[in-house]
Formats: structure tokens, C-alpha cells, sequence
């Protein structure tokens, strides 16, 4: 999947069904607890939310509530359960480091065992009677006489809070994509993002359409599983190896009796992503050095010209989001593989018609196509002082201070914000400055019993004047197409820096930014 | 013919998409094909299908170098029509019993070196290189080759398909003579010249090596198959004309290499030219097969199946 720094892997019903469990000896959202204020509201019960509630606690802030739309937590992590699905950033980095994991299997751990991380946070934290599951939130409105923001959910419940913490992701929603004749097609569908563990792969001849993080973990898994597999490509991404070893049990030991050293290998992972920044946000000399390790990677695994002549990038590496594989070029070239970069020119009843006009008929077509990345709305209705309407506010691409708080939209902290994406760091190391920074907001407001805490509007626009000139100069912004952008070519999705530039920015609660009341 | 709006294009280009299942090839007509006309109709279709198959491999090579993402585009999706002009074709062949089991027609030496030379050099030259040289050699198909066959052959389905083939071929004459005004617009002297100056990259003198045996021995098939020599006159002409349209046209120096270089294939009496070309072609004749390398994988993409 496409996370940044994210790609989820198999964690199928074992999960799912543990958290059915759990979610049915939760009391259920009454209207009288809907009507009694929190301090903080949260919506979401992922990496983001849980995080969040973790460092509100550990504030000592415990009267919050979590609206969660699922039936479980783990967000993301929840929902990509496709097979293969893992995550691109080591786990030692792509772990909150208040809550470290001594046992990671691997160094890039599947999706299974992130969930169980998670699960994990939810028991060590004591955070699940603060949850409300199938609370989906479809309007958030601030009350500026009271103070106070209200969360309507889609069956008309009420939640209010003095705070909220939009925290319901940057990839939860997908859809399939917008082919001609998708309803034509009577085979099975999947998305990899809503992944049907009911359906047998086996002796099936299964499409792919899609190439990106999410395709190239899914492809290998399908090959060893279906009768056939077409991969339908687009656009070819880089490609770099993929150094992932079993955690010998000495090492587990070693972070178990002494944390230090997990936190020495912590700071090891993160100084050597923080590197790649070089090459993979500006182009330099090692953006050059990048694409030479990533094209030995190919020529190594791909013997035949042609096909890798389709599997190399017309772009610069870090323009997209660069990839991480050692199985995918491998797995392609099976006996029972095969890439088709022909343009697709529609689906037909039996499978996916080319523009070199061949249809290609298949049992299944998997849709590895990405999520619905929102640069330009919300994915409910925020309303905010004097009636104003972010969606409405963000049309022509969405702007925010420091990635967090919009001006008119007091008390509100949105996690994974505009540009907050890292393209070469762990996205919860961002994450953990966010989370910092709401609580000392929340902090500022509950203490100072502020009604409002707004940023203002100069100085958001100041911040992000200053934001768009830094990303004009990186590869985000080089010419490819990519989800970093809006249609336009705004970039309201990544960070032009690196992450400890990001954590200095967030490290600073600069009241003066703000307005009161 | 005026300059088109490409983005206009790629959306037509994208909404009159067509496959070979549109196409029944079992339909009556096949019969019409006299046993006189198969064995010249076998050897001119699988010429055709090679020069649709190269063709489409230069599209692939443009695509790389195309200048704006609209023209890459089209240029991705020209790659993918030609090759399905050349699967049609193949399927024409298997519905007149000229395919032996699965196997393509065996490309002619001639080709093999020119495949050879796309497969290792075409992504590297510019775009206005193969970008003068394709237009021709589409008009060459579209006005001559095509409409000969046309009126040669009765079987419908032929007709069908040609009519589909020949709709796709038109858009990629619209584009390709927009595309030779585009690079010769404003050309000073000195802008002219560089365009010029791969001519001296030895990749390129390689190709062209490569290129104008093919073209002399494509010719002399033609002719033999009885197609009117005048109707080659008439498409270089049409190339003319429509290539030199516009100053902007005539100021890519390209245009003018190839207009001078079609002039001499057509014109039988220049023996300056062609008696060392026709050298060449006997020469490269000579060479052994087994001394080519396998054919390129992309070769193997061709298929007459409309399903897969």
C-alpha cells in the first residue's frame, strides 16, 4: 500500500474477529454520555488516534473520547490486509517511540504484527473504554459562543468536545477507479485497501491493475497463489532492494533487558532515512546515486531488455513515492506472470480490453489503485467560526499552519495534516511531533480555560507562502503526476524538509500565533 | 490541415478505441482471396504487419523523448495502436491459412537489423528524428499501401478491418504533421543545424544504415506485387505538401532531409542513389542469421488472438 512509510501485510480474520470481540463488551454510545462534553474529542482510532489519546494520558489528560467508524481499531492497518502487506519503513522507526517494541520479527514487519502493535498500545494505554466504535463522524462544527466542538455521526449521535483531533487518516477512504466499463466486468473485484479473504485465488487467472506499493507486495503473494497473473502497469516506479531479516532472538533480548540499545538502533534508522532526504526531496548528486542503486537493482533481477526497458521510471526518483522490493521484478518474470503496459482501454464483460486490442480475459481483477487522498476537501463537513466551511475554504488545494491548526478553525489539531508527509522518514515520527504539539494546545486551552485558541490568518498565510516557495524546488514538484498533488500541481501533501526540521517546527508553541478568547 | 489541439486528440484518440473482438473473423469472405493473389498477398501482409510492428516500436521510442505529458500519452497509445494494427493484420493472415500454426511471418533480414537498431538506439535519439521519418512512413502505408490492398482485395472482413486501421492512421498523420511544425517552429539557421547535428552520432548513421537497405527492398517488393509505382510518387507527394504546408513545417530540417531522401527512393532512374543502396541490400542479404542475436522480446508481444 501506499502509506507514506506505510504498507501494510497479512492479518487476516484472526484479528478481526478479536476485535469483534472486544467492540461487543463495550458499552454502547448512549445519548447521555453523547451529551456530556469531553475535553478532547478525537475521530479515529488508528496510529494517529491512539497516539494521540496515549500522549494526552501521559499529559494527564484523560477525558477524552475516540470516534472510530469501524467496529475495531488500526485504521490503515485495519483495512490493508491484502496479502503480502507490509510496511516500507523498518518497524524500529515505524513504531511510536514512547511505546517501543523490543520484539519486532523482521525488520519490516507485516501488517499482522502492527495491528498486534497496535492492539498492543490499546491494552498497555487502557484506551479502549475511551473508544466509541461505529461512530461514524459526518459533520464536525464549532460552537464559538460555547467553545466547543460537536461531531455528528452518520445516525444523528452527538459528541461534543473542547478540543478535537482529526485523526482519521490520509488513506482510509478508496474506491474503485474510474475505467470505462468497470461495471461491465461480471468477474470478482477486489481493492486492496477492502480485501476479501473469502475468495480463493487458486487456479484463477487474476489481473492486477496497479504497480505501485501496494501492488508490487500483493503481486508476489498472487503469483504463488492463482493459475495466472496480469500486471497491469501505468507508470513503472523505483524500485529499491528491500534489506529485511529475521530479528535474530539475541537481539530481542538484547532491546528487552536493555532499552538503550533499541532506541541506539532507533536513532541509527533514523539518521540514515533522514540522509536519504538528499536524494530522494531535492535532486542532488545523490538523487543520481539513488536511481544508479535503484536501475543496479533492476539489471540485476530483470535479464531481458525489453521488460526492463517497461519497468524503468521516466522520472526522478522521490518525484512518486519511491518503492521497496526484493520479490516484485523476481515474481514478474514466473511462468505464469506477465506485465502489460498497453494502456488499458476498457473493461469488458470477461476481463480488460488493451489498446493494442486484445482482451484479456480473467476470473479476477484486483485494484491496487490507491486511496481517495483528499488534497483539496474533507472527508466530512468542518464547520468553523462564523459558518465557514473548510472543504469550501480548500478547494483550490488544502492550506494549514505548521500542518495542524487552520485559522478559523479554533481548537481543532489535525494529524497528518497539509504537508506533514514524509517521503523518506517515518510518517510516525512526524506523527510524534503532531501529537506533542495538540497537547500542549489542549493543554493551553483547558488550563488558560480558553473558549478559542485560533491561529491567525497572516500568520498561516506566511507559513505557507514560505512552504509552497520550499517545495517548488523539490522532486515532489519536478513534473510527474502523483497522489503528492492536487490536478492543478499544488502540493498540499509533503513536508520540504527534512524530519528534524519538521520536529524543530512543531517543538515551538508560539502563543503569539495565535489568537484568544 | 491545420495545427490540431493535442489534448483534444488524446481524448478522441481515447474514445474511439477499438479491439480484434470487434471484428468477427470467421464472417464469409475469405474464399475471395484467389489462389493467384495468396502467395503475393501473404509476402505483402507480412511486410505490412513488420512496418505496423516497427512503426510501433518508434512510437514507443518518441514516447520517451515525447515533450509535453499529452504527447507522451499519445504517443503510448500510437505504440499500442500500431501494434494492434499489426495483431489485425496477423489475424487477417490466419484467416487466409498464411500463418503456420502460431508462428509470425519471419521478418526479412532487412527488418531484423532494423529491429535490432530500435531495440538497442531508438530511446536515444530526439524525438524529431523518428518523429519526420514515421509520418512518411505512415503516409507511405495509408496512401499507397493501404488503398492498394483495398482495392485488390474483396474479402469484407479486410475491409472492416482496414477501415478501423485507417481511422487510427489518420489521427496519427494529424499528430505526426502537427508535431514536425511544432519542432521546426521559430528554427533560426543555427537551431536548424543542431537538430541536424544527430546525423553525426554514429547510433544514428547505424539506424540509417539499417533503414535505407529496408526501405529499397520494401520498395522493389511492392512493385513486384504489382502495386503502381505511381501511387509511391503520389504519397511522397501528399508528404510534401502537407510537411511543407506551413514555414514552420518547412523550417524543420527534418522535414526537408526526409522529403529529399523519399524523392530518391521513388525515383528509380537516380542511380547515385541506388545502386549503392541496392549494394547494401544484397550485401546485408549475405549476412548469416544465426550471426543476429535473438529477436528482442517485444517481438514476441504480437499475437493474432483477439483473447488472452
Amino acid at each position: 500500500m501506499t502509506t507514506s512509510s506505510a504498507s501494510p501485510k497479512k492479518a487476516p480474520r484472526k484479528v478481526a474477529t478479536r476485535k469483534r470481540a472486544a467492540t461487543a463488551k463495550r458499552p454502547a454510545a448512549t445519548k447521555k454520555s453523547a451529551l456530556k462534553p469531553a475535553s478532547v474529542l478525537i475521530v479515529g482510532a488508528g496510529f494517529a488516534g491512539l497516539g494521540m489519546a496515549i500522549r494526552l494520558k501521559q499529559a494527564g489528560i484523560e477525558d477524552f473520547v475516540i470516534l472510530e467508524r469501524a467496529n475495531a481499531v488500526g485504521g490503515t492497518w485495519r483495512d490493508n490486509q491484502y496479502p503480502g502487506a507490509a510496511c516500507d519503513i523498518p518497524s524500529n522507526l515505524y513504531s511510536y517511540s514512547f511505546a517501543p517494541n523490543p520484539s519486532w520479527s523482521r525488520s519490516f514487519s507485516g501488517s499482522q504484527e502492527i495491528l498486534d502493535y497496535i492492539h498492543h498500545l490499546v491494552a498497555e494505554f487502557a484506551l479502549e473504554s475511551h473508544i466509541r466504535f461505529e461512530k461514524n463522524v459526518e459533520d464536525l462544527t464549532f460552537d464559538e459562543k460555547k467553545g466547543m466542538w460537536t461531531a455528528t455521526t452518520g445516525k444523528g449521535e452527538q459528541f461534543a468536545g473542547r478540543a478535537a483531533v482529526m485523526a482519521q487518516g490520509p488513506l482510509s477512504n478508496c474506491s474503485f477507479p474510474a475505467i470505462t466499463g468497470l461495471e461491465d466486468f461480471k468477474g470478482h473485484k477486489i481493492h486492496s485497501a477492502r480485501w476479501d479473504h473469502d475468495y480463493d485465488f487458486s487456479g484463477k487467472k487474476v489481473a492486477v491493475i496497479g504497480t505501485g506499493a501496494s501492488g508490487i507486495q500483493i503481486i508476489p503473494e498472487l503469483v504463488k497463489q492463482a493459475k495466472h497473473v496480469k500486471v497491469f502497469q501505468r507508470t513503472p516506479g523505483w524500485v529499491m532492494p528491500r534489506p529485511d531479516f529475521a530479528t535474530p532472538q539475541w537481539n530481542k533480548k538484547l532491546f528487552e533487558k536493555l532499552p538503550a540499545s533499541q532506541q541506539a538502533m532507533r536513532n541509527l534508522l533514523y539518521w540514515t532515512h533522514e540522509s536519504m532526504a538528499l536524494a530522494v526531496i531535492w535532486n542532488s548528486p545523490l538523487t543520481r546515486i539513488a536511481e544508479r542503486v535503484a536501475r543496479l537493482h533492476l539489471r540485476r533481477q530483470v535479464k531481458d531488455r525489453w521488460l526492463r526497458r517497461q519497468l524503468t521510471p521516466d522520472f526522478t526518483i522521490g518525484c512518486k513515492r519511491v518503492l521497496v522490493s526484493n520479490d516484485y521484478y523476481p515474481a514478474l518474470q514466473k511462468d505464469n506472470a506477465k506485465l502489460i503496459t498497453w494502456p488499458i482501454a476498457r473493461l469488458s464483460e470477461k476481463g480488460i480490453r488493451t489498446v493494442e486490442g486484445i482482451e484479456h480475459q480473467v476470473d479476477c481483477i484486483v485494484f491496487a489503485t490507491g486511496f481517495d487522498v483528499s488534497h483539496s476537501g474533507t472527508p466530512f463537513p468542518v464547520k468553523g467560526r462564523k459558518g465557514r466551511v473548510l472543504g469550501e475554504e480548500w478547494e483550490g488545494g488544502a492550506q494549514a499552519y505548521k500542518s495542524i491548526n487552520v485559522s478559523g478553525y479554533p481548537n481543532l489539531y489535525m494529524t497528518f495534516g497539509p504537508n506533514s508527509g514524509p517521503g523518506h522518514n517515518s510518517a510516525l515520527v512526524y506523527m510524534e511531533s503532531q501529537l506533542d504539539y495538540a497537547v500542549k494546545g489542549v493543554q493551553k486551552i483547558l488550563q488558560g480555560d480558553l473558549k478559542m485558541l485560533d491561529v491567525k490568518e497572516a500568520v498561516q498565510r506566511k507559513h505557507n507562502k514560505a512552504m509552497q516557495k520550499r517545495l517548488a524546488k523539490t522532486n515532489w514538484n519536478s513534473g510527474c503526476k502523483s497522489w503528492y498533488l492536487t490536478e492543478d500541481g499544488f502540493n498540499a501533501t509533503m513536508y520540504p524538509g527534512f524530519a528534524t526540521q519538521y520536529a524543530a517546527q512543531m517543538a515551538d508553541f508560539e502563543e503569539n500565533d495565535y489568537e484568544t478568547a | 490541415m491545420a495545427s490540431i489541439d493535442l489534448d483534444k486528440m488524446l481524448a478522441k484518440i481515447k474514445s474511439t478505441q477499438w479491439a480484434l473482438s470487434d471484428i468477427d473473423w470467421d464472417a464469409p469472405g475469405a474464399e475471395l482471396i484467389t489462389e493467384e493473389q495468396w502467395p503475393k498477398l501473404k509476402d505483402f501482409m507480412a511486410d505490412l504487419m513488420w512496418i505496423e510492428h516497427v512503426g510501433a516500436r518508434a512510437f514507443a521510442a518518441m514516447a520517451k523523448k515525447a515533450p509535453t505529458d499529452t504527447l507522451r500519452e499519445i504517443y503510448t497509445y500510437f505504440h499500442a495502436e500500431e501494434q494492434r494494427h499489426a495483431n489485425a493484420e496477423m489475424a487477417l493472415m490466419k484467416r487466409w491459412g498464411m500463418l503456420e500454426g502460431d508462428e509470425i511471418p519471419e521478418p526479412n533480414i532487412n527488418l531484423r537489423l532494423v529491429i535490432e537498431w530500435l531495440d538497442r538506439y531508438s530511446d536515444e535519439m530526439p524525438v524529431y528524428v523518428l518523429g519526420t521519418v514515421v509520418p512518411m512512413l505512415e503516409i507511405a502505408l495509408d496512401g499507397a499501401l493501404c488503398t492498394f490492398l483495398l482495392e485488390t482485395v474483396k474479402d469484407p472482413v479486410c475491409h472492416q478491418a482496414f477501415e478501423k486501421i485507417n481511422d487510427d492512421e489518420s489521427r496519427h498523420l494529424g499528430v505526426g504533421f502537427s508535431v514536425m511544425e511544432m519542432q521546426g517552429r521559430g528554427k533560426t539557421f543555427i537551431g536548424a543545424t543542431k537538430m541536424l547535428a544527430p546525423l553525426l552520432d554514429p547510433r544514428l548513421m547505424l539506424g540509417i544504415a539499417s533503414y535505407v537497405p529496408l526501405l529499397n527492398k520494401m520498395r522493389d517488393n511492392i512493385i513486384t506485387m504489382g502495386l503502381p509505382e505511381e501511387r509511391l510518387y503520389a504519397a511522397m507527394a501528399k508528404f510534401e505538401k502537407i510537411g511543407g504546408r506551413t514555414e514552420d513545417g518547412r523550417r524543420n530540417p527534418w522535414y526537408q532531409v526526409i522529403r529529399q531522401h523519399a524523392k530518391f527512393v521513388v525515383n528509380r532512374n537516380n542511380r547515385a542513389y541506388h545502386v549503392p543502396v541496392d549494394g547494401m541490400v544484397k550485401l546485408t542479404g549475405l549476412i548469416p542469421r544465426r550471426a543476429l542475436p535473438a529477436v528482442p522480446s517485444w517481438v514476441k508481444e504480437l499475437t493474432y488472438q483477439p483473447t488472452a
